[in-house]
């Protein structure tokens, strides 16, 4: 194949590598024509470059929808974006560098490379306890989707729910390749196989014998020339890989295999398990742990005499529509309202949250005051975007210099700051934070706006991840605020954006009355996040 | 102290954000720096992903009296080459020196680039509305060429082809543009 220049062959080959769909022959072709034509080379370069230039600059589509009614508008809306992959990964380099030089930090809470509705995910990491890995290149969070691929667990228990419905505790060091919701292959380790009947078929493939459920409980352990199966509870299926016949065991019975010889037919052993069994009760005991260890925190950081609300949502009496703020500050703003919603389970199982759902769902309340700097920072579990704007907190309407902190539909975190009304606002926003990947799961949030500094910076998960130059000079104040929702309060009331309920739930919400350093962001996000790291472990 | 070693002691925290804000202000340009080479989008964030990893990991030896883009640049480079090496199809395209003359003589060419370039906000809004839904969709979006497909009811060829026709149609105007702000100059 040749290619000619100027020619249409030119500019299929042009597109195709642009979109890498080129063929071998179409590549090299243009490898030729390149390297022996300047002219060529130079168009080569220019349309790559008009081509990278559309892709990086989100900015050439922004000023859409200036005309709208309400200032959010103005930010771009990506519905189906994918989310951004750079900064997790940054995010991630982070924690492995830092691993490496023995500081302990907080693993980040956010994914990298998945690709939200299109995840190829198998399973999920349901549970972690003294997690140490092995991992090179990305270590499983808590709560995460986990797609094919090898899990290298260096000592510690995790909990793997396939979906399928099968539940496997692995213990390290052990080595496990994730196949597919019914399928792992484990090269070294122990794991206990908890297989619903919905999951009945799940394998376990060693190097020694593939062990097919039949609807069980049963035990792996894989060692270097010797693989021990044992069942208890039910009965499985397994067979050396070399094709002997296939052969049942019954609950209460173990199988050995190794070296030439057939399997050797051993009473099961619990005992042996034990430490996997016991995975319930350890992640309890962590989770207690760390509710406390939080509850510490959370009485000294009411001391602070910035702090102008602190919800913890601890409170005991349910039906109490009060939400107290713990903050001990004199001037403080007084208790919240709540308006429906629902009392669930927050970071700990024994830790409360309020779950916002419907679209009247929300927390009122009213801060008096006018202030330089402002921090906001709240723990949720985002359930879901359905809004184009969704509010975790709102002042009323556009009052000027008031604030309004919002998720947008693309997961992207906003701060809109308004200067003298509608027209006139600043709205600051971070990169994509939240994909699919991220509901359901407990993320910090913060926003700081430094009017001294002239900055707002955001942060998920105590790590940057967007920041703005402040170009509005006043003072700042929130007064009558809701905090999940948005009185739109004189607004035209049939514009759809103008419907901004959270899809979530809250479980801590603090609002500072000065511009927090990154590192104290950072130290809040750490005191508060809801299990010990999978990535890497505390040193206690 | 001297002020290295100062650096070393730094926090780690600090260090980190110091990065971050390097990185992010730099990142775009990385990404074309990249593209140069690998133009395929998912590709080339693939690239540029492994670069901000082995940015920080080196993160120690860069001199902050250096400019931070073009250091990262190095970087980006190695990575793009170790990436090409894997993928025979990419090596085809670019061997035989092709690679680093790309990078080369784009950098001669970006004054000339931005120039034009300046016009493309201008030349985005005078597309048709069918037309500009679609590029939106591909690059900023970013949803693939089979979902666009699937919005717009046309087959997947016919977006294929539809986004190549865009691409000359701005190719054409901000060149156009620039063309005739010579001629005015």
């Amino acid at each position: 194949m040749k290619i000619d220049f100027p020619s249409r062959e030119f500019d299929e080959a042009v597109a195709a590598v642009c979109h890498g769909l080129g063929s071998s022959e179409q590549m090299r072709a243009l490898n030729e024509l390149l390297r022996a034509n300047a002219a060529a080379r130079d168009e080569y370069l220019f349309r790559a470059e008009l081509h990278s230039r559309l892709a990086s600059e989100p900015d050439l589509f922004a000023r859409e929808n200036e005309s709208k009614v309400t200032p959010e508008n103005i930010l771009p809306l990506r519905s189906a974006r994918r989310p951004r992959r750079v900064t997790w990964a940054l995010a991630l380099a982070a924690c492995i560098a830092l691993l490496a030089t023995g500081w302990w930090v907080a693993q980040v809470s956010l994914s990298s490379g998945r690709k939200g509705a299109t995840s190829k995910a198998v399973a999920m990491l349901d549970r972690v306890v003294d997690a140490e890995w092995n991992q090179r290149d990305e270590a499983p969070r808590l709560g995460a989707p986990l797609e094919p691929g090898w899990l290298r667990l260096k000592s510690g228990l995790v909990q793997i729910v396939f979906y399928s419905g099968a539940r496997v505790v692995l213990e390290g060091p052990a080595e496990l390749q994730l196949i597919s919701p019914d399928e792992a292959v484990c090269l070294s380790g122990r794991l206990v196989a908890e297989v619903p009947p919905q999951a009945k078929g799940f394998r376990v493939r060693t190097p020694l014998m593939n062990v097919t459920d039949l609807g069980t409980v049963f035990g792996v352990e894989v060692k270097q020339r010797q693989t021990e199966l044992h069942v208890f509870k039910g009965s499985v299926e397994f067979q050396s890989p070399a094709g002997a016949a296939k052969q049942s065991l019954l609950e209460g019975r173990g199988a050995i295999a190794g070296g030439a010889n057939a399997p050797r037919l051993i009473p099961a052993n619990p005992a042996g398990f034990a430490s996997l069994f016991d995975l319930q009760n350890k992640s309890s005991e962590a989770e207690v742990l760390r509710h406390e260890q939080w509850r510490a925190a959370s009485g000294r950081l009411d001391e602070d005499p910035s702090l102008l609300v602190h919800f913890d949502f601890e409170q005991t009496d349910l039906t109490d529509w009060r939400l107290p703020n713990t903050s001990k500050r004199k001037d403080a703003a007084p208790d919240a309202t709540i308006v429906g919603c629902q009392w669930t389970e927050g970071r700990w199982p024994d830790k409360r949250a309020l779950e916002f759902r419907g679209v009247s769902d929300r927390v009122r309340l009213s801060v008096p005051g006018e202030y330089e700097s402002l921090t906001l920072a709240a723990w949720v579990r985002v359930q879901g975007l359905d809004r184009q704007f969704n509010s975790l907190f709102m002042s009323d309407g556009f009052e000027a210099g008031t604030l309004h902190w919002l998720i947008r539909k693309d997961g992207v975190l906003g701060l809109t700051v308004i200067n003298s009304g509608p027209g006139d606002v600043q709205i600051v926003a971070s990169l994509s934070v939240l994909a699919l990947d991220e509901f359901g799961v407990w993320a910090h949030l913060a926003v700081v706006l430094d009017g001294d500094g002239k900055r707002v910076t955001h942060y998920v998960n105590g790590v940057l991840v967007g920041e703005k130059t402040l170009k509005i000079n006043r003072l700042f104040r929130i007064g009558a605020t809701e905090l999940g929702n948005w009185n739109a309060s004189g607004a035209p009331d049939n514009d759809p954006s103008l419907i901004r309920n959270f899809s979530g739930a809250m479980d801590e919400f603090c609002l500072f009355s000065r511009a927090l350093s990154a590192e104290e962001i950072h130290a809040l996000f750490s005191v508060g996040k809801p299990q010990p790291d999978p990535l890497i472990q505390t040193r206690n | 102290m001297s002020p290295d070693s100062e650096r070393r002691c730094e926090d780690p925290n600090a260090a980190q954000q110091r990065f971050l804000s390097l990185f992010l202000r730099s990142e775009r340009e990385i990404f074309r720096y990249v593209a140069v080479l690998v133009p395929n989008v998912a590709d080339a964030e693939d690239i540029v992903q492994q670069t901000a990893l082995a940015l920080w990991e080196k993160f120690n030896a860069y001199d902050p009296a250096q400019p931070f883009t073009p250091w990262a640049c190095r970087f980006a480079l190695n990575k793009a080459r170790q990436w090409i090496e894997r993928r025979q199809r990419w090596q085809a395209l670019l061997d035989k020196g092709l690679a680093e003359e790309l990078a080369q003589r784009r950098e001669e060419l970006k004054p000339e680039f931005e120039r034009r370039l300046a016009r493309l906000d201008g030349c985005l809004g005078k597309l048709p509305g069918e037309q500009r839904e679609l590029i939106e969709g591909y690059y900023y979006r970013r949803a693939g060429i089979e979902a666009l497909a699937g919005e717009s009811g046309r087959t997947v060829e016919a977006t294929y082809k539809m986004l190549q026709r865009i691409r000359h149609t701005l190719q054409s105007c901000v060149e156009t543009a620039a063309r005739q702000e010579e001629a005015t100059a």
